[in-house]
């Protein structure tokens, strides 16, 4: 099924009826910048121009204009996507010596601005290899270095000599954190890096599957920025399944894995009492998150304002959402990775708690938001937004009207209007709300048999009353 | 004491019925036949079957509640041909039921049944009643599933009628009284539903000939069919979506 029939998107809705939602036809073709983000191409391009404006803008530092570079890799590689399954994979590393860790390490990154996130990460230059992502034992002295650096738990000492300059700017993508230039590694010599010890014991256990082990290592407290690097270089599974992850597919894989394990626990567990708003805002973006006391659902609203990174043409903001029930969704959700990142968080605290709720996310980003960062903005955010006290609201319309009088900038109204879950909760009716309660009969005789009800029981709708109750 | 045997078809079709909503359902086990009430996790729709006595070829039980994983009978389901007759078990002291299909023996063990409380099924007046052939309305109901979420659901003097409203398409299937089995309804009624739910009852009453249909104004919809050749009976109830609030 393609994005375009999914009927658990409202994009779909969009995209047919380009008229009544944005006004004129020809915004359809520029809404795509929301839909591809640098990585489907859809607009025909052979680079997205979105991205390639900022290519020539950044100065590098005189340290990165040369051929031999030493440096500590935080550590960090990139198995890139192009031309599967060879693609290019290496390490990346900065011209400095030292404890480089903070520069691949999005969990630190909490009060950090757009300008220091590209400054620093603009230093990491990729090393690329030309490899087979099945090749991993026979792979050579660089398919070996790239993986063991993944695995490292430090930072690792390491001399790499190119073929020809670092070049072609910096790099930004959808789901991974932007980089600097890159070069193809003609030799590297590197420290042997010390394991992180729980990785370790995964890499080395050729019997245990990949889910269990990237499931098993988040419980036990390894960052996820961690095990989705040793996932990338195909540390987990067994053994005849490993490979090389592209970087991108490795973050949304992992994030997936995770969630989905978290939320059969979410499932199943008691739901919340009350509405709840947490809120946070960072890097221009604004985030709500709203739980309700209700069965499992998600859904994540994203508003672009427009000159946000992926808005750049339009003078209207773009409101794109991908939703999901009880029972989850078939298709890849259509606002891409940062579902996932977001889903996984949030079942990160309900599973803490022991409850279970409804979630809608609504995340509005401001004109500061420039570039896009990675996948990581939407998962350390909404980590950090359910780090604080909640709000607790009696009803949902409490809780929206605090939502959008408080943080958010866009209306209630339009919000529920593009909302798969927001629609749901406050049309869908329920069994209980046509509970005659008083009524001790309850068997299927006497269904329809009295008249009268009908009145009454109207009157309930739309209460919400216990079932059991 | 539960001890019966019972055709592979007629114990599929339980299950596909029941599973459409809930994963684990609480069996009431009775001298005369088995049944349950079901409501699905999000409180949307519920199911309420009844399958008698005679719908089994063997059948010897006394009072008791059986808490049952659907998914795992469905498994043991996949290794039944339509012909064969499964013979069930409960063994009371181990808790399990024991299914056995052709020479296989799965000892299958049991949902404790304290933490599922009885659905309750609502009183309702539904004025209008419907007969409609299954294959009638399955035609329909997958033209609406290709454009729209919902589907409105509407009966008056004349005919039935279902119908679906994408964001630049429409559906609509009108049936008037000649094609319908029966009709009984003196005023008009409109309800609108999630197809997600609709489609499922409608795809897991394909079996049986003649659905019947009990429609109210902005109320819910209940869809009854016979089972098991008639030996069995099965309600589902679907609460309505309301826009205009």
């Amino acid at each position: 099924m393609s994005q375009w029939q999914d009927k658990n998107s409202t994009i779909n809705r969009f995209v047919k009826n380009p008229r009544e939602t944005f006004g004129e036809k020809k915004t359809v073709h520029r809404n795509q910048c929301i839909l591809c983000r640098g990585t489907k191409m859809l607009c025909g391009k052979e680079k997205c121009p979105v991205l390639a404006k900022y290519f020539s803008k950044e100065k590098f530092s005189p340290a990165l204009e040369r051929n031999d570079i030493a440096g500590s890799s935080p550590p960090s590689v990139f198995i890139g996507r192009y031309g599967y399954p060879k693609v290019a994979i290496g390490p990346m590393l900065p011209p400095v010596l030292g404890d480089t860790t903070y520069l691949d390490t999005p969990e630190l990154w909490q009060d950090i601005t757009i300008e220091q996130l590209i400054d620093f990460r603009t230093q990491l230059v990729r090393g690329t290899h030309l490899a087979d992502v099945h090749n991993l034992e026979g792979g050579g002295r660089i398919v070996d270095a790239t993986r063991e650096v993944a695995l490292s738990v430090n930072a690792v000492d390491m001399e790499a000599l190119f073929e020809s300059k670092p070049s072609g700017g910096v790099k930004f993508y959808s789901e991974a954190q932007p980089h600097g230039p890159s070069a193809p590694i003609e030799r590297l010599t590197l420290d042997n890096p010390k394991y992180e010890p729980r990785i370790e014991k995964a890499f080395y256990d050729t019997d245990l599957k990949s889910r269990d082990a990237v499931i098993g290592l988040h419980k036990d407290g390894s960052l996820v920025s961690r095990i989705q690097k040793a996932f990338s270089v195909g540390a987990f599974g067994e053994g005849k399944n490993r490979k090389f992850v592209p970087t991108r597919w490795s973050i949304t894989a992992v994030d997936s894995m995770i969630g989905e394990h978290l939320m059969e626990k979410t499932k199943i567990a008691p739901t919340i009492d009350e509405y709840r708003i947490y809120e946070h805002i960072a890097l221009d973006n604004r985030w709500i998150i709203l739980l309700m006391p209700t069965e499992w659902c998600f859904e994540l609203i994203e508003a672009w304002y427009p000159d946000t990174a992926w808005n750049p043409y339009d003078s209207k903001i773009q409101i794109f959402s991908s939703y999901e029930f009880y029972d989850g969704r078939d298709a890849y959700a259509e606002i891409g990775g940062c579902y996932y990142a977001s889903r996984m968080a949030v079942n990160e605290l309900l599973t803490s708690q022991g409850k279970q709720a409804g979630c809608v996310i609504m995340r509005e980003a401001h004109p500061g938001y420039i570039l896009p960062v990675g996948v990581w903005n939407v998962r350390e955010n909404v980590r950090a937004a359910l780090r604080t006290q909640p709000k607790k609201f009696e009803s949902l319309n409490d809780a929206m009207f605090y939502a959008t009088s408080n943080v958010l900038d866009i209306p209630a109204k339009r919000w529920i209007n593009v909302s798969g879950v927001l629609k749901h909760r406050l049309y869908q009716r329920r069994v209980e709300d046509f509970l005659f309660t008083g009524e001790s009969k309850s068997d299927r005789q006497d269904v329809g048999a009295k008249t009268g009800v009908d009145a009454e029981a109207k009157e309930g709708a739309g209460t919400d009353a216990g079932y059991e109750a | 004491m539960f001890k019966a045997k019972i055709k592979a078809d007629i114990l599929k079709t339980v299950i596909d019925t029941t599973s459409i909503l809930v994963d684990e359902a609480k069996f009431h086990i009775t001298p005369e036949g088995i049944s349950l009430k079901a409501v699905d996790p999000a409180h949307v729709a519920m199911v309420d079957l009844s399958l008698g006595s005679k719908a089994f070829e063997e059948y010897k039980a006394e009072d008791l509640e059986l808490g049952i994983d659907l998914g795992k009978l469905d498994q043991i389901m996949k290794l039944a041909s339509a012909g064969d007759v499964i013979s069930l078990d409960y063994k009371e002291d181990a808790h399990r039921l024991v299914v056995k299909v052709a020479n296989i023996v799965r000892k299958m063990s049991l949902v404790d049944t304290a933490g599922m409380p009885d659905a309750k099924v609502p009183n309702l007046n539904l004025p209008a009643e419907v007969v409609v052939k299954s294959s009638e309305i399955s035609q329909g109901v997958l033209a609406s599933k290709a454009i729209s979420d919902h589907v409105a659901l509407t009966a008056d003097t004349d005919g039935f009628e279902l119908s679906a409203e994408g964001d630049t398409d429409s559906v609509n299937l009108k049936l008037p009284k000649d094609l319908l089995v029966s009709l009984k309804s003196s005023e008009r009624v409109k309800s609108l539903f999630s197809l997600d739910y609709f489609a499922n009852m409608i795809k897991a009453a394909k079996s049986s000939d003649a659905i019947l249909l009990k429609l109210g104004n902005d109320y819910p919809v209940m869809m009854e069919f016979d089972i098991a050749d008639g030996n069995g009976h099965v309600v589902y109830l679907l609460a309505p979506r309301i826009e205009s609030d």
